[in-house]
């Protein structure tokens, strides 16, 4: 499989779409999953293959925390920016403890996170 | 300048009596009445230390007096009985004298005026205190005389004292003062003339003598002592009542033959109190018309120790007078400590409803956060994707697709407005005081902020409400407050895949019951008894105030309901609220 730059994982469908097309405009590749498990089984299957990941917290099936620990599990180096409607104090030192890149609040501009992306295949070991 | 309160004053100045009434704090206080507390802090302390020394002193006061008395009476009857005895020995002994003379002499002698004068002049030699010696017959004709005065050849037959001499053997008279015109006593003896008829030996003693004698017993300025006869009229000098025949205003004591002493209060002059010692004066020979009288002022006799329980009582009294300020001082000051212990205490727990309040938007403003975000960032990213096809030119610019992006960005605006207004009208709640609430509403309006978030983890919320509409007139802000905080403890609770089940009924007619059963963690016994106590929280990791529930349980109290939990650990909570449909006014703080 080609690489892909994004994978979002966000159970907002609309958003997600928007997202992904607006970031296909810009040159950037990007793929879809709407809950955290399919997110997960996506990584397993192309770890290698993707930059980064755009992760949610509050998804339908697991809490964005426990995604986030089995992405670590699966590939310890793969960057994921977390990108919620409404994350805690709490929500973001636990994020930042298990290793996450980044933790942004919604609404994020898109700049922001092609600036990120930029940033990471920039150094890419900076994870 | 002002003068800085130093901290003693401010320490015992009463701040209590100028306490300010403020209704949001007032009901926040353990005590409410401060002023009553210190009333009765000073009446039993001053009762405690004042009666004892009050009784102690009047008990005192009462033994004093009585030994004072009882003294005073001893002396009074010491004296009268003394002076007592020397006067009727003065009088008996002329009269054994006489007697004597009569018996020995005889009538031929006595009726010689020569022997008469000398016999006169051994017995005034012998006896003294006699002025005059006579002889007179049983018609009152004076046979013999020898003394100073001319009075040979007077006849008394009319006078009162010779008709009374001769029914007696031995007589002694009134002080009078007679054809000499002096004041004397006669004293008498009848006996028989050779040819059987009655003749009378008589004397005339000085009452010099007497008036001598009666000084002599008088011990000071405020003892007064002196005769009376059977009417009350001096036979000598008294010091309070004048001289010789002045009319006494005294009662006549009663006839008693031994000597006796009574205390009386005399206010002709002054309210005064007499001791007064009296006697009937009886010789063995004759009865006399004299009563020794004794008075001695209580006030003047016992000065000193009057002197000395009036000092005592100054003293008693200033002492109670201190014992009365540093009560009250003392009162004040630990009244202040309790106050102020208790003003701090309820300005806290005042700021502890603040906060929680406060934090109960807070956790609301968490959940509106999370419910705007997401349409924001749709919006966002649709306006975007839009703005995208006109710069990009990537994609022909199909007008029906530009109308489906716009329409959702207004589907979009419109959640965030639904969600705001929602915002508003809970938030409006919290200044509102007593108003009819609709309980459904409330309970969606309060649920609405958790939908999200019941999506998202899987629980099940169930509300069960009756098909009437069921209105509560009640403070909606405290209700609502009640609500939030009982919904988020159980929102927490649970675990994914719970459940939340809301019941409200009516369980009386004035009462409504709002059962909020979760199947979350639950609570250990042991917690259950502690979980409405401030700053108890099983949280404390997960930054619980352990004010939540501690407030909610106070609510509910103001609300005029009553609040029960009941819990088994690992299988869920239920909280019971029961509240009437319409709050009493008069008792809301």
């Amino acid at each position: 499989m080609k690489h892909t730059d994004i994978l979002i994982v966000d159970d907002e469908k609309k958003f997600a779409g928007m997202l992904s097309k607006r970031l296909t405009l810009r040159g950037v590749s990007c793929e879809v999953c709407y809950d955290g498990n399919s997110g997960l089984e996506w990584i397993k299957k192309y770890s290698q293959a993707v930059t980064m990941i755009l992760l949610d917290l509050q998804l339908p099936d697991i809490y964005g925390t426990q995604v986030m620990a089995g992405i670590k599990e699966i590939n310890p180096a793969l960057p994921v920016v977390i990108l919620t409607g409404h994350g805690t104090e709490n929500d973001r030192k636990e994020c930042m403890r298990l290793g996450a890149h980044d933790f942004a609040n919604k609404p994020l501009s898109i700049d922001n996170i092609i600036e990120v992306l930029e940033q990471i295949k920039g150094n890419p070991g900076c994870d | 300048m002002r003068l800085k309160k130093q901290p003693l004053l401010k320490a015992i100045w009463p701040q209590f009596f100028f306490h300010k009434h403020n209704v949001h704090l007032n009901s926040f206080y353990t005590i409410s009445n401060y002023r009553r507390i210190w009333f009765v802090c000073i009446g039993i302390l001053g009762a405690s230390s004042l009666v004892p020394l009050v009784l102690a002193t009047m008990i005192h006061y009462q033994l004093i007096q009585q030994s004072v008395d009882s003294e005073l009476m001893l002396r009074a009857e010491r004296l009268t009985s003394n002076a007592k005895r020397s006067v009727a020995f003065f009088i008996d002994e002329r009269l054994d004298a006489l007697t004597f003379t009569v018996n020995e002499m005889g009538y031929q002698n006595l009726s010689d005026n020569r022997k008469l004068k000398d016999i006169s002049n051994n017995l005034k030699f012998g006896f003294g205190g006699i002025t005059d010696l006579s002889v007179i017959d049983a018609d009152g004709r004076q046979i013999a005389y020898a003394g100073p005065f001319d009075l040979e050849g007077k006849n008394y037959k009319n006078q009162p004292w010779f008709t009374q001499s001769l029914k007696t053997i031995n007589f002694v008279s009134n002080v009078f003062t007679g054809y000499r015109d002096a004041p004397h006593i006669i004293i008498a003896v009848r006996s028989r003339t050779p040819d059987g008829s009655y003749f009378i030996l008589r004397a005339t003693l000085d009452i010099e003598r007497l008036m001598q004698m009666l000084l002599s017993y008088k011990s000071s300025i405020h003892t007064d002592i002196f005769l009376i006869n059977h009417q009350g009229v001096l036979q000598t000098p008294s010091t309070n009542f004048g001289n010789i025949f002045s009319n006494t205003p005294l009662i006549i004591p009663g006839f008693s033959t031994r000597t006796m002493v009574k205390k009386t209060t005399e206010d002709w002059d002054g309210t005064k109190t007499i001791i007064m010692g009296y006697s009937y004066i009886s010789t063995e020979m004759a009865d006399t018309p004299f009563i020794l009288i004794v008075r001695k002022q209580k006030e003047g006799v016992m000065r000193a120790w009057l002197d000395l329980g009036r000092t005592f009582n100054w003293i008693i009294g200033i002492s109670g007078v201190i014992i009365v300020i540093i009560i009250t001082l003392l009162s004040s000051f630990m009244v202040n400590l309790l106050y102020t212990a208790d003003e701090i205490k309820a300005r806290t727990v005042l700021q502890m409803e603040q906060n929680c309040q406060l934090a109960s938007i807070g956790q609301l403003a968490a959940g509106v956060a999370h419910e705007i975000n997401n349409p924001l960032a749709l919006i966002s990213e649709t306006a975007g994707y839009v703005k995208d096809l006109y710069i990009f030119g990537a994609e022909p610019k199909d007008e029906a697709e530009i109308i489906e992006h716009i329409d959702s960005i207004l589907e979009a605006v419109e959640r965030c407005g639904t969600i705001t207004s929602q915002l508003l009208g809970f938030v409006r709640q919290f200044d509102i005081k007593i108003k009819k609430i609709n309980l459904a509403q409330m309970l969606d309006n309060v649920l609405s902020f958790h939908t999200k978030e019941a999506e998202y983890r899987n629980i099940h919320v169930t509300t069960s409400l009756p098909d009437l509409p069921l209105f509560i007139e009640t403070d909606s802000g405290k209700l609502q407050q009640i609500l939030v905080n009982l919904v988020n403890n159980a929102f927490q609770a649970v675990e994914t895949d719970g459940c939340l089940d809301i019941f409200v009924s009516m369980i009386k007619s004035e009462t409504i019951e709002i059962v909020i059963k979760d199947t979350g963690c639950g609570i250990s016994t042991e917690n259950l008894e502690k979980i409405h106590e401030p700053f108890f929280s099983t949280k404390k990791e997960k930054m619980g105030t352990g004010l939540g529930l501690s407030i909610t349980y106070s609510l509910v109290k103001k609300l005029q309901g009553n609040i029960s939990v009941e819990s088994t650990l690992g299988v869920g909570t239920i909280f019971t609220i029961t509240l009437p449909v319409k709050i009493q006014r008069g008792n809301l703080a």
